[in-house]
């Protein structure tokens, strides 16, 4: 048996799991073991011979093509893989495999090409080793063909599994949801990135950026302890119990949400501060109803919307709407228009965060856009509604906004459909352009929300998504703490409401920041909800006032975040 | 049965063409056909219908094969395999 070993990453969804790897083999496809029923054997047989059949074409489709461009001379490589395709010590096994043992197909080709890889890894010769590439070429078609194939009927993995790869994409911990994924641990990534808001909001505990983890097997017993920064391999005996006796005291917490929860926030000096959750899916808004939400400061809806990686339709996206609002119960719900562009860079290499994002992609797509917006409006005589826009970093953003938004209405009164009028409309605030003048925008809409985790990433020119620079990312640099003193500033006396919705609202220290620079509403993810709400009880905000004059004094990134550290957990 | 043993002749050893071109020529034949080692203790024996197999021998330049066929066409499959092996 393997040694207990550490593995250290980056926090980034808080809690522990026990659980065992299942390996992602892509970032854009996750494969799964498990056991058949002896009746599914037949079917799963025939899935993989047709998985081999589509793999066979599209070799040969590639064949041709190579053939008309270079001659007949590069297309012998792929005269290897389809031969690979017909070898029976790889095919025939892997059927062998699922007949005998009633496994899936993706866990019989995983054996029998880990056998093989074994073999290769064993000669002697630089050039064959390298043939296993061709191999691991074969595997990847093969399984992500099976992807394209529905799944047999299992709604389940056959045990608790804690998702570990390079790196997992938001949509795959979203699809994956209602599987039992424990824990998330991955190579790459950060606790900014949309898979680890995604884990928070799910409340599966979750490190990132652990590079040691690609020695991780599927089946390996892990411990994804979230509150340490550490995922455990092989844990022994003892190590899984003193987790285990942990997990049920935790649990005992969670259960007993008590009054305490919806009670309202109000500092020690009497400041009623307004606390609000960030929302990603329809399911979460019951929870947030649970824990006494006074609002929902932030629902992100591009989930919704691209649902299973086809766009939603407008009857289905107003039902969706209007079951978050009816289960709101009254509380008045920010729906986020669509952001895409996000942590686009983990998909597919290019930098989206400088391109056509959020707003920018729905003026460009208005037909996207006015689908989304028609849906709220429809859905909005269910609940009080609003509207936020993500991405704004101009007036003249705001006022094309604004027309399709006009259009949208008039669509709607000549549809004889039924909506709220008086739909407050807001804008994020997360660009620096839009930090500057927030103020000149006032006059066009009703609300802001602050979003901190782009405006510190572009403050700072700190890719969130990029490993090597994440650790510059520090919501306590004083450019940080000069913008939000002044986009304070400059919205005071417009008397339009402000929220802050990043992460910065939800870690206690930077959250006592904003409100001793005197903002009063704040929205957070459920798992953070409570331990703000406590920080909120705890402090006072002329005390944080004073805090905050003096860190604004300070030079340095690290000084101030001491300082306040030490500050706000004395108390 | 045949069988005969033969030096391996291409630069590259039984490289990823040589062992699809290997396996395309067995192919031809209804013999069941069998190559291994005969200069080392490896004694695991290819299908010379897989391609993996195959790949699996390592069978660098120089390198001494042993190819046995068993059935009608065994001869023919024998003469024509070492013939391609040889280079």
């Amino acid at each position: 048996m393997r040694e207990e070993r550490i593995i250290r990453g980056v926090v980034a969804s808080v809690g522990t799991a026990i659980g065992k790897a299942v390996r992602t083999f892509d970032p854009l496809f996750v494969s799964f073991n498990f056991k058949l029923r002896q009746d599914q054997v037949r079917k799963e047989i025939d899935r993989f011979r047709s998985s081999v059949e589509k793999s066979r074409e599209q070799l040969k489709r590639m064949q041709s093509e190579l053939k008309r461009k270079s001659g007949p001379e590069s297309s012998f490589l792929i005269d290897a893989h389809l031969l690979v395709l017909q070898d029976r010590l790889f095919v025939d096994r892997i059927i062998e495999k699922i007949e005998t043992d009633w496994i899936n197909s993706e866990w019989a080709i995983q054996q029998v090409s880990d056998d093989l890889f074994q073999a290769y890894d064993r000669l002697n010769d630089d050039y064959l080793r390298e043939r296993r590439g061709d191999l691991d070429d074969i595997v990847r078609r093969l399984l992500h063909n099976l992807q394209s194939k529905p799944l047999p009927s299992f709604k389940k993995l056959p045990y608790d599994a804690i998702l570990v790869g390079k790196l997992v994409p938001p949509s795959t911990l979203f699809e994956l949801r209602s599987q039992r994924i424990v824990g998330l641990a991955t190579e790459t990534g950060s606790p900014l990135s949309h898979t680890a808001i995604m884990a928070r909001s799910l409340e599966i505990p979750a490190i990132v950026g652990a590079p040691e983890l690609a020695e991780v097997a599927s089946g390996d017993l892990l411990i994804v302890d979230g509150d340490r920064g550490v995922v455990i391999w092989s844990p022994s005996d003892e190590t899984v119990a003193t987790y285990k006796n942990r997990d049920r005291d935790g649990k005992k917490l969670k259960k007993k949400p008590g009054v305490s929860m919806s009670a309202p926030s109000v500092t020690e000096d009497s400041v009623q501060i307004s606390l609000g959750a960030n929302i990603n899916f329809s399911e979460e808004v019951r929870s947030a109803s649970a824990h006494g939400c006074e609002f929902i400061g932030l629902y992100r809806t591009e989930f919704d919307f691209f649902r299973e990686g086809k766009q939603s339709d407008e009857e289905s996206l107003v039902a969706d709407y209007s079951v978050v609002l009816k289960t709101a119960k009254g509380a008045p719900v920010t729906f986020r228009t669509i952001d895409v562009g996000i942590d686009q860079k983990s998909w597919d290499g290019v930098n989206m965060n400088l391109g056509v994002r959020g707003l920018r992609f729905c003026l460009e797509n208005t037909d996207i856009f006015k689908k989304q917006l028609r849906s709220l409006y429809r859905a909005s005589v269910h609940g009080p509604t609003r509207i936020l826009l993500p991405f704004v970093s101009s007036v003249d953003d705001l006022d094309a906004a604004h027309l399709v938004i006009d259009e949208v209405r008039h669509e709607l009164r000549a549809r004889r459909q039924r909506y709220d009028p008086h739909v407050p409309i807001g804008v994020m605030i997360e660009t620096p352009a839009a930090a500057q003048t927030c103020d000149l925008m006032a006059s066009r809409v009703d609300f802001f929300c602050l979003g901190t985790n782009d405006l510190i990433q572009y403050y700072l020119v700190v890719d969130r998504s990029d490993q090597s620079v994440v650790h510059l990312y520090n919501p306590f640099h004083p450019a940080i703490l000069r913008c939000l003193q002044q986009v304070y500033t400059l919205l005071r006396p417009t008397g339009k409401p402000v929220t802050v919705c990043g992460e910065m609202a939800a870690d206690p220290p930077s959250a006592a920041v904003l409100l001793g620079l005197g903002f009063t509403s704040l929205s957070v993810s459920l798992a953070a909800y409570s331990r703000i709400q406590r920080m909120i009880r705890s402090v006072s905000v002329s005390q944080l006032k004073a805090l905050v004059d003096e860190i604004l004094k300070m030079q340095k990134p690290k000084e101030v975040e001491e300082k306040v550290r030490a500050t706000v957990y004395r108390t | 049965m045949t069988e005969r043993e033969v030096v391996i002749g291409h630069r590259l050893g039984i490289h990823a063409r040589a062992a699809a071109r290997l396996v395309q020529l067995s192919s031809q034949y209804q013999s069941t056909i069998v190559l291994f080692r005969s200069d080392s203790a490896n004694l695991i024996e290819a299908d010379a219908r897989s391609i993996l197999s195959i790949l699996l021998l390592a069978a660098g330049f120089g390198s001494k094969v042993s190819v046995r066929a068993e059935g009608v066409d065994e001869s023919q499959a024998v003469e024509t395999i070492c013939e391609y092996l040889a280079g």
